[in-house]
């Protein structure tokens, strides 16, 4: 049932040792595939075991997921835009996906426009307090943690506090704060991220709430979440217990710390963009830009953006061809296009090889516009977009007045 | 003060209601501020905010958006509620970029209401002329 709440684990040994949790995940993943549930797992797999090389696996094999056990938490694929081009939006393959709550957000919003057929995903939510760009984490390591990158077998970002662990056994921890401060520790979208609990998909699993245990805390989201479940304890793929009410307090507790941090980043990262004069926005913004070398690396990146016929190309006539810098149209168009539903995955930001922050921008337009549409992006797969639709009160209204406030 | 410049406005008047609007201005001999260049679209639904930019990047100093009156005077219905939902976004990305919220505008305006429409792009090229010239693009179409 929606609402239901696990304490689950493998009874895999071999997939517990590897696990971050309770192998809870990479024994579903197990059972999707070998009860022909789904066609194929998508997961992130550490390619050739090298941990800041994170890419996505589609697998067949039941076998083959135990290669995608343990968080990987220093990349950060764009696994809504994997589905939709390459695995042609899912119409045709049923498949299981992990996804960190940005991920399946963005995967809601395409279902939305048409891109993603939902019906034949079941979505296996991941908690996420973020995740960290490799170059970043590798730089952090050898400076901040003064160690080989390679000796890294596990980070965990848990109470404020970024923590690895090393082959040899040893384990460092630091201040995630500080860290940040630095420039260092998670990106930048992550830090601002109030969605750690992915409820928008079928199921949501971490390890909030299993209070030190080697266990995975399942949350049940959905029907379809509810009926995979129950079939997985059935027939034993998953070891389960009831959680105690301490361990669900707990869970919350940690929520709202995620949540209080984020509104906190929030508030820092855009003072200084609200704070600034007309004048001084104007020229901020105009020198940002006039870095942007036209790659389209932004809007191949966005899972908002799927327009066949995009906007931006030269052939629709808005955006001069040949000119880069390009004119200041270029990124104001895509992102006026985007903002009302932008679901802060960062993929922008992070594709932009001239580092504009695209995704700043955009989220601090659509944390503004939320208030003005009444609209969280990627929540609910029924509300549709704001600016394409149109309510029965606007429809019965007289005497329209725009408020900007 | 006059410095001599005068605004170029870009008014989208939709076919409906706004642009014979702006004829019955013209036919009643209403005297107003000849500064602003009429493009007509079929609905105001049709503007997308890239149309403002494009605008105001190639020169225009303000852009008027027309249409009809919401919630009932739509020729396609709701085209004209659509357009009122794109302005708070457009207005919020126009108020980031550094350009004054004043030069857009979004008004209903009906076939019959040649006095309003007139007034309209009076107040408007009067409020441009004090703001200035965008100065958006050096080198912009004149």
């Amino acid at each position: 049932m929606r609402g239901d709440m696990v304490l689950a684990w493998s009874p895999d040994e071999e997939i517990l040792e590897q696990a971050e949790c309770g192998g809870a995940v990479t024994s579903l993943l197990k059972f999707a595939l070998e009860s022909k549930r789904v066609d194929a797992v998508l997961a992130i797999k550490a390619r050739d075991g090298n941990r800041y090389d994170g890419v996505p696996a589609l697998i067949a094999n039941p076998e083959e997921v135990i290669n995608t056990a343990g968080a990987l938490h220093c990349v950060s694929p764009n696994i809504a835009r994997c589905l939709k081009e390459y695995l042609d939006g899912a119409f045709d393959v049923k498949i299981a996906v992990t996804c960190r709550p940005c991920d399946a957000r963005a995967i809601i919003e395409l279902a939305k426009r048409n891109q993603i057929e939902m019906e034949n995903l079941i979505l296996v939510g991941l908690n996420c307090t973020g995740t960290l760009h490799p170059v970043t984490a590798k730089q952090m390591l050898r400076e901040e943690f003064g160690v080989d990158p390679d000796d890294v077998i596990r980070e965990d970002i848990e109470d404020g506090k970024l923590t690895i662990g090393l082959k040899d056994g040893t384990e460092i921890e630091k201040d995630l704060a500080e860290l940040e401060e630095k420039g260092y520790g998670r990106r930048e979208n992550c830090r601002r991220c109030e969605v750690g609990i992915p409820r928008m998909a079928d199921i949501a699993c971490g390890k909030w709430g299993a209070n030190g245990r080697k266990a995975t805390f399942i949350e049940v989201c959905s029907q379809k979440g509810a009926d995979f479940i129950e079939e997985a304890i059935q027939v034993g793929a998953i070891n389960v217990e009831h959680p105690d009410s301490e361990a669900v307090e707990t869970r919350e507790a940690k929520d709202r710390e995620a949540i209080d941090s984020a509104r906190k980043w929030q508030e820092q990262d855009f003072v200084d963009l609200r704070g600034m004069s007309i004048e001084e926005r104007f020229t901020y913004w105009t020198g940002q830009f006039s870095q942007c070398i036209k790659c389209f690396g932004c809007r191949d990146a966005c899972p908002i953006c799927y327009c066949l016929d995009c906007y931006l190309e030269a052939d629709r006539g808005l955006v001069t061809e040949g000119q880069v810098p390009p004119d200041i149209t270029f990124p104001i168009i895509r992102i006026m296009h985007v903002a009302d539903s932008c679901v802060n995955c960062g993929q922008c930001q992070d594709a932009c090889p001239a580092e504009i922050p695209l995704a700043r921008l955009v989220h601090m337009l659509n944390r503004e516009l939320g208030a003005v549409f009444k609209y969280e992006p990627g929540m609910d797969v029924s509300a549709p977009p704001p600016l394409g639709t149109v309510t029965e009160e606007e429809l019965d209204m007289a005497g329209v007045g725009i408020s900007l406030s | 003060m006059s410095t001599g410049f005068e605004p170029k406005i870009i008014g989208f008047l939709c076919r409906w209601c706004s642009y014979p609007g702006a004829d019955l201005a013209g036919t009643s001999r209403i005297k107003y501020s000849p500064n602003m260049i009429p493009i007509r679209v079929m609905c105001s639904g049709r503007v997308d905010p890239s149309f403002v930019i494009k605008a105001l990047n190639d020169g225009a100093d303000g852009v008027l958006i027309a249409g009809c009156h919401p919630p009932t005077d739509c020729h396609y219905q709701s085209g004209n509620i659509k357009a009122m939902r794109r302005y708070p976004l457009l207005m919020r990305m126009l108020e980031q970029f550094g350009i004054e919220k004043e030069r857009v505008r979004l008004e209903w305006i009906s076939a019959s209401e040649g006095p309003k429409f007139a007034q309209v792009v009076e107040e408007m090229s009067d409020t441009i002329r004090q703001l200035g010239p965008l100065g958006w693009r050096k080198d912009a179409v004149e």
